[in-house]
């Protein structure tokens, strides 16, 4: 091994996943130390019934917990400062987000406001350390998760703050939970766990803890996101697809801040897109840059991706390109069964024109601005990486 | 990949590793809010120089200058509440421990003590009594092997009471694990073998046992493929720091493997022989884990098969025919045991019977076989092995690896 550089790994998420595993939560909760949760869900995004499920696996167990189910996608600050009054003054002493995106993010945030008492929620800066264990925070997860919800990472009023102390501390993947509304949106899931997941392999200083979790996670997609699409009553192979996606977010927590991840994060931020219906349209795209310049282990994502006996049957000098072919005919079969569903280009995504300049204006102003650029207007018309 | 229908995995430790990996240090306790740790450790860590060279990594950003060197390979009660004193008297902030198994112990219960102001450990012994986090952790592994720098539990004694507390709980998880290579450079090659195939034994019964789940899987076939690479060569050549680093990874990957999935057979009658024997834990491992995997070869082969291609590579793993590829795992572990053995001068020994004390007599004679396989039948570790085991169970597999001959498998109740 050789290892010029000292690395690091951290993963502070505990995983219970399987049947029942929402019952468990107040003993998790107790050896936290936490009587008194606060709930925060975006009721309209999970539904009520996910909502009902959640509050009743505290069933008999003597816990009162706080429902704050209003997270919108316009949550801001502002919101989080008047939580975070409320939190203190009724003792609030975990959090459990329900359900992956903002909700995600606002229980992170007000974690963090609530945990250091700060005097005003709206003035939080994401460059400031934090150097402070929070409150427990769990988060449960729910269709339309896309994999932050266990990474350091929370996106707030166009802020990120990222700090290992803001990844929860437990995740919960129930079957109850897991089942998508649509075959679009578990393949926004499948896709985005495994952009991220794809992501954090090629991201600079690899380690075997790192990849450890970001294989589990490609193999996971491989394996079950077909059925899951095609079949969305398989409760089996959803679960297999929150799972990777808890995977992916512990993996990215510990890469480098990745292109296809600002990629989505942008078109999901301004037009509401879930971030895995464009991960999965630019991933063909930088996996094929990735290859032309020659400087990542493309070679070792064969494996993850095609299964043992097809790595070991392949040699090693075309694993690279084996494996964005292997990519492709994956999104091509996702496509066969979601058809227009699952948009090739943003054209039919049907991003107007002018909605696409003002995406090139905010990435201009990202260090990797020109690369995702261009990116952007290769997604435009749909153009396919031919390469493998 | 299989998915459980339930399953729990949790590694909280912070790995940090590489060859420099030890001058992290400073930044790592600054970002924890702790500037006066306790180092402790061993006489045998001081005396090889390792906790100098902790220091030197240090410097002078933070006080790490009170330093216990004094923790016995027997710890008890007696030694934490002394070094929870001393941690207190001096207003220490953190604990950073060198060392192995019972110097980790000792800074976990020293940790409850001053963290929880506990009078009485024994109030915190069991599973769940700690309920938040204990003052900041960092365990400096110096073997390979073990993996206690990332396992929730303590076994602290009571000599005065003849009692042996045990404490669960992710609280005592160390914050931080630093991995470096300079922690094993003097390690002789005969306990290099015997740590290194404890890794080993870690790695696989994690990924072939009951409790077996995605990421416990995950870091299994990291670890074995690394084990099976780096440990002959850190064996031959102690002073290989790459080949040291890897070791140290790869017990860390192994270690979080098996605390999330836990053992078998191989563990059950291996802690039965060490504590009937005194016989090292890793030789142990090392000679019982071919015939763990061949006990339980039937009700597993599929799964052990998979481990082929991240020991062997890609060309072995297409030449054996996929109803030989579990076989072929057995018979590849029991050449890498062959191997250290021919390495290290015929010091690691392939059977029990080659095991010997320090005057050269067998450490473990053919009649206390029953005695052993008694003794395994107290011992919690069989409750996760795939297939069921009883006395007779026990006395044919110790038997075989008394003599150092394959299991004869035709005997292996099927259950």
């Amino acid at each position: 091994m050789n290892s010029a550089a000292v690395f690091a790994f951290t993963c502070p998420v505990k995983t219970n996943s399987g049947n029942k595993a929402l019952e468990n939560l107040p003993v998790e909760l107790a050896g936290l130390n936490a009587v008194n949760p606060l709930v925060v869900a975006n009721a309209r995004a999970v539904g009520p019934k996910a909502v009902r499920t959640l509050m009743s696996a505290f069933g008999d167990s003597g816990m009162t917990l706080g429902l704050f189910e209003g997270v919108t996608e316009a949550t801001d600050l502002g919101v989080v400062d008047h939580l975070k009054n409320i939190c203190l003054e009724k003792k609030y002493d975990a959090f459990i987000a329900l359900g992956g995106g903002k909700a995600a993010d606002v229980a992170k945030v007000l974690n963090l406001a609530v945990s250091l008492k700060t005097p005003d929620a709206r003035r939080l800066l994401p460059e400031a350390p934090v150097r402070k264990r929070l409150l427990p925070l769990v988060v449960v997860a729910a269709a339309g998760a896309d994999g932050l919800e266990t990474s350091q990472l929370a996106c707030l009023s166009r802020m990120v703050f990222s700090s290992e102390w803001l990844a929860p501390a437990l995740a919960v993947l129930d079957p109850r939970l897991a089942r998508a509304k649509n075959g679009i949106q578990m393949a926004a899931t499948g896709l985005a766990a495994l952009g991220r997941a794809v992501e954090s392999h090629i991201s600079a200083d690899q380690n075997p803890f790192r990849k450890a979790y970001s294989f589990a996670a490609i193999r996971f997609v491989r394996e079950n996101l077909l059925s899951a699409v095609a079949d969305p009553g398989n409760r089996k192979a959803a679960l297999a697809v929150l799972n990777s996606a808890a995977m992916s977010g512990c993996a990215f927590s510990n890469a480098a801040s990745g292109r296809l991840h600002k990629l989505g994060q942008v078109f999901y931020d301004l037009l509401g897109i879930p971030q895995g219906v464009i991960m999965g349209m630019g991933l063909p795209l930088v996996l094929g840059d990735a290859l032309r310049e020659g400087r990542y282990d493309l070679a070792a994502l064969f494996q993850p991706l095609a299964g043992d006996d097809a790595f070991a049957q392949t040699p090693a000098e075309k694993r690279p390109e084996a494996a964005l072919a292997m990519l492709n005919r994956f999104l091509e079969d996702l496509r066969s069964v979601l058809g227009k569903e699952l948009p090739k280009s943003l054209r039919e995504a049907g991003v107007p024109g002018y909605r696409k300049e003002e995406i090139l204006d905010v990435l201009g102003q990202d260090e990797d601005g020109p690369y995702l650029r261009g990116v952007v207007e290769r997604m435009a018309d749909g153009e396919r990486e031919r390469k493998g | 990949m299989l998915l459980p229908d339930y399953y729990e995995f949790c590694c909280r430790v912070k790995i940090v590793a590489g060859h420099d990996a030890l001058e992290k240090i400073p930044d790592l306790l600054i970002e924890r809010g702790a500037k006066k740790p306790l180092v402790i450790t061993d006489k045998g860590v001081a005396g090889a120089g390792l906790t100098d060279i902790v220091s030197r990594a240090i410097g002078d950003r933070v006080d790490a200058g009170l330093i216990a060197d004094d923790v016995p390979p027997d710890s008890d009660l007696r030694v934490v509440n002394r070094l929870a004193r001393l941690y207190r008297d001096n207003a220490c902030d953190a604990i950073i421990a060198v060392g192995g198994g019972s110097v980790m112990d000792t800074a976990k219960g020293i940790n409850i003590v001053v963290s929880e102001n506990a009078e009485d450990l024994m109030a915190f012994s069991g599973v769940g009594a700690l309920k938040r986090p204990l003052k900041p952790l960092i365990a400096i592994p110096t073997t390979a092997g073990t993996g206690s720098e990332v396992t929730q539990v303590a076994v602290i004694k009571d000599h005065e009471k003849h009692l042996k507390m045990a404490f669960g709980s992710y609280f005592l998880l160390p914050d931080i694990a630093i991995l470096d290579s300079r922690m094993t450079l003097t390690m002789p090659p005969f306990i290099t073998a015997m740590t290194g195939m404890d890794a080993m034994s870690h790695a696989v019964e994690a990924y072939y046992c009951l409790q077996k789940n995605p990421l416990s899987d995950a870091h299994s076939l990291a670890a074995v493929g690394m084990i099976y690479r780096y440990l002959p060569l850190a064996a031959k050549n102690p002073e290989d720091r790459d080949s040291r680093l890897a070791m140290a990874v790869a017990a860390c990957l192994a270690g979080i493997a098996f605390s999330n999935s836990m053992v078998g057979l191989v563990h059950n009658l291996g802690h039965a022989t060490g504590s009937v024997c005194g016989v090292p834990h890793g030789l142990c491992m090392a000679i019982l884990l071919p015939y763990g995997l061949e006990y339980n070869l039937h009700k597993r082969a599929n799964v052990m098969a998979e481990l082929l291609l991240p020991i062997a590579g890609e060309q072995v793993y297409l030449a054996t025919p996929p109803e030989q590829r579990a076989q072929k795992v057995v018979s590849l572990i029991r050449g890498l045991n062959e191997n250290l053995h021919a390495i290290t001068g015929g010091r690691h020994a392939r059977c029990l019977q080659e095991i010997k004390d320090r005057e050269g007599k067998p450490s473990v004679p053919r009649d206390i076989l029953p005695q052993i396989a008694s003794a395994a039948l107290l011992d919690g570790a069989s409750i996760y092995n795939p297939e069921d085991t009883d006395y007779e169970d026990n006395r044919m597999v110790l038997e075989a690896a008394w003599e150092g001959k394959p299991l004869d498998r035709t005997r292996v109740k099927k259950g």
